[in-house]
């Protein structure tokens, strides 16, 4: 230790006699992967399927690709399908921090390793694996759906090892990089919402198949195909493409740029394990966060003066901040806004659908109303000292719900009139702007009876939702909730299907005025009869929320 | 204060095993115990945030489980391992919790003005309480426990990982309270502050509590609250521990 401290970093040790590291991660990597095996026989039965699943469809993918040889627009899709893979591989780090133990760089800081020895080691303990494995296989099959000739398949063999490398050191670069991210809050806050990011590119690749599916062929990968077989490591699959053309210039530059990002990333990755290794992180050095302090106005903003006076203008101005500061709140009512819309708008632009679709944005953005305490972490024990009366626990959940509604009511309009314009349906806007806002009324209802009777721990950090052993209750309440909610609302879809079938289609839009009043009314009920129970559970609540 | 016969269990093990205590107005109280005695079990049911198993509290003669309208308003409380709403500012916290209160606006913002200052937090007060050290946070705490000039404060280890300078200025909040009359009861396993803050404590251990008075005479003929209080627990023969350590020290790591 004392020798180590005053020779300069990069220079190689030379005693203790450095051990064996590569041997030394493969092992520590299998042994990781065996002993997770061992946890649980359904750890081990969820492993083994998902090896299995994995071979199948790579042995799938790999047998169309090479069925695919040969016909137009093959090249594309294996120049699309590589940087995929390699977007799949930078992404896994980000969403799935702990996914492979080897990756994470801080718990080998006390050890006397250097940086170059431990880079060479970790990529090749970064090989072995399920992932590694289909990687291996759809890089193969890519290289394969392209190449023709006998040049084509040398090149081919290069480019297959360099995606693979890639891929594997991109992956840990990142890994590495993100550890330093992990370190400040704004970088954990935006790993919360990272499961939102999934969430939303997975609607956008769901339209962009849907998109493949009605042309014609794969030739409509072209050209999205032109740009990215520039960029490697899919240059190496475009490399093959232009040996078997006989293109060997272009095959070569290829081939050059993928190498050259392999060398770009370890130099990268070797920079960053570097710092990380060196630098003190947040556990032994208070993280300077500089923008928190930026100048927040010590007078109200403009907003907020609009809120009203007394404890339910202190709750909804605290509920609205919490909604935009707190990123576990903050994804719950981004992805309800961000699907009440995606999900109208997307079964308008496919044809068919009614104005009804709407009624979504209603359903989600009233499911906010539960567990209203959960979000509230165990700070709701600043809640329950000030809470004493009946009136108290009523404007408590009063304020709540108007924090909801104030968000909720404009948004649903805006909503449902969209649909009704992108539909060109205005004739049902009345019916289903009624039958949208009884519902939320009746989710608000349903919801606040919820927080109070099913409360449950929203852990702050990472993407679960629940804390562990919770996740029943969090069911039941959303499920019973939401059965409610929609029992709830039968008066107003009764009157809705009786006035359709009794063909008084005129007084149809007698639904907007019933049904508003009805969902305000319903929640105001709501409210008052869920009011004394918050009082009477106060500890339990506490208790309940305190978890994780 | 009084208590009677306070218990609580979690599963099989017993937290809190039947307290009777009760404790004059207008001191400094320090309710000291090892890890585990059940201190913050005990100052959470006290304060109405844990439901008791069994027994009785009663603050300025009003049940804290029958009568929370009048108990609420007169305690201020500081919990140890509960959070603070973080991603508030510690200013929009004391503003948030003093207008809870039902304090008029104008006297919250004028209060909180003031507390920051004297808590030396003034430069952080725009800043969200998550990104505040330790010793922030435990002094936004006690700002906010105070805010609604409470006749009782209840305080679950205020100094535990508070920086010296933070703690003085604690502690100089605190002795300024006390001597208006207010009673303070805080928990603590730090001997020697609780000596130098309290005259009064109350010795927990398991769940019971082991003594209780004025500081002088729990402490006895001892020659500090220290040795009095591992005397207490039971803890005095096991001093001599580490023996069996004899490679430990002396250089040449491995």
């Amino acid at each position: 230790m004392s020798t180590a401290t005053t020779r300069p970093v990069g220079t190689p040790a030379t005693a203790p006699a450095s051990p064996a590291l590569m041997p030394l991660f493969v092992r520590l990597k299998l042994s990781l992967l065996k002993n997770g095996l061992r946890q649980s026989p359904g750890r081990t039965a969820a492993y083994v399927i998902s090896l299995v699943v994995t071979l199948l469809f790579g042995a799938g993918l790999l047998l169309g690709l090479i069925l695919l040889r040969g016909v137009a627009g093959t090249p594309a899709l294996a120049v699309l399908l590589t940087a995929i893979l390699t977007l799949g591989w930078a992404a896994m780090p980000l969403f799935f921090p702990t996914a492979d133990e080897t990756m994470d760089p801080t718990r080998l800081v006390m050890l006397p390793l250097r940086p170059r020895p431990l880079i060479g080691s970790l990529l090749v303990a970064s090989l072995i694996g399920v992932g590694p494995v289909f990687t291996v296989v759809l890089a193969a099959g890519s290289v394969a759906a392209v190449a023709h000739g006998a040049a084509a398949v040398i090149v081919g063999i290069v480019a297959t090892v360099l995606i693979v490398l890639v891929c594997a050191a991109l992956a840990r670069a990142i890994a590495t990089a993100n550890v330093r991210l992990l370190t400040s809050r704004r970088g954990r806050d935006l790993a919360v919402l990272s499961g939102l990011f999934v969430a939303l590119g997975a609607q956008g690749v769901n339209l962009a198949a849907q998109k493949l599916a009605q042309s014609q062929g794969l030739t409509a990968l072209e050209p999205a195909a032109a740009v990215l077989r520039w960029i490697p490591p899919a240059s190496a699959v475009d490399a093959v493409d232009a040996a078997g053309r006989g293109a060997y210039g272009r095959a070569a530059f290829g081939l050059a740029l993928t190498a050259l990002a392999l060398v770009l990333l370890l130099w990268w990755w070797s920079r960053t394990l570097t710092t990380v290794m060196t630098a003190p992180d947040s556990s032994t050095l208070q993280a300077i966060e500089k923008d928190s302090g930026r100048k927040r106005a010590g007078r109200a903003g403009g907003w907020e003066r609009l809120l009203p006076d007394g404890r339910t203008g202190t709750v909804m101005r605290r509920t609205l901040l919490y909604g935009w500061r707190d990123p576990k709140t903050k994804m719950g009512w981004a992805a309800a806004l961000g699907v009440g819309l995606i999900l109208p708008v997307v079964t308008a632009v496919q044809g068919g659908g009614s104005v009804y679709t709407a009624c979504w944005a209603a359903g989600l953005l009233g499911l906010q109303m539960y567990n209203q305490f959960g979000q509230d972490t165990s700070a709701f024990w600043m809640v329950a000292s000030t809470l004493s009366t009946r009136r108290d626990a009523f404007l408590e959940l009063g304020g709540r719900a108007l924090a909801v509604a104030v968000i909720a009511v404009p948004y649903v309009t805006l909503v449902v009139l969209g649909s009704a314009a992108l539909l060109d349906d205005w004739g049902a806007f009345p019916e289903v702007y009624g039958v949208a806002l009884a519902l939320l009324g009746a989710l608000v209802a349903t919801g606040a009876f919820a927080s109070v009777r099913f409360p449950y721990s929203i852990p702050s950090d990472g993407n679960k939702n629940v804390a562990p052993g919770q996740g029943g209750i969090a069911w039941i309440s959303m499920l019973v909730g939401v059965v409610m909610g929609g029992l709830l609302c039968l008066p107003v879809i009764g009157l809705t299907v009786g006035l359709h079938v009794a063909g008084l289609q005129g007084l149809l839009w007698l639904v907007l005025p019933v049904g508003a009043a009805y969902g305000a009314v319903v929640a105001v009920l709501g409210l008052r009869l869920t009011a004394p129970g918050v009082l009477r559970r106060l500890p339990e609540i506490l208790v309940a929320v305190s978890k994780g | 204060m009084r208590i009677h016969s306070l218990w609580k269990k979690y599963g099989d093990h017993t937290a809190v095993a039947g307290i009777d205590l009760a404790l004059p107005a207008g001191r400094f109280i320090g309710l000291v115990g090892p890890n585990g005695a059940g201190k913050t079990t005990t100052l959470s049911m006290v304060t109405g945030l844990l439901r008791p198993d069994a027994g009785q509290v009663e603050i300025g003669g009003h049940d804290v489980w029958r009568d929370p309208v009048a108990v609420k308003s007169r305690i201020g409380v500081l919990p140890e391992g509960l959070r603070l709403f973080e991603r508030l500012s510690g200013g929009e916290l004391l503003s948030y919790i003093g207008r809870l209160r039902g304090l008029p606006g104008d006297e919250v913002d004028k209060r909180a003005g003031q507390l920051l200052d004297v808590l030396d937090l003034s430069g952080a007060r725009n800043k969200l309480v998550v990104d505040y050290s330790t010793g922030m946070r435990k002094k936004i705490g006690l700002a906010a426990a105070l805010l609604h000039n409470p006749e009782i404060l209840f305080l679950d280890e205020p100094f535990e990982g508070v920086d010296p300078v933070s703690a003085q200025t604690i502690r100089g909040v605190l002795e300024r309270y006390t001597g208006s009359g207010a009673t303070v009861i805080f928990s603590s396993h730090v001997m020697e502050l609780v000596e130098s803050l309290c005259d009064w404590v109350a010795v927990m251990a398991g769940g019971k509590i082991r003594a209780d008075g004025p500081i002088g005479e729990v402490r006895g003929d001892a020659p500090s609250l220290q040795d009095a209080f591992l005397e207490l627990v039971g803890a005095g023969s096991r001093a001599r521990a580490g023996q069996d350590l004899d490679w430990l020290g002396g250089g040449g790591a491995r």
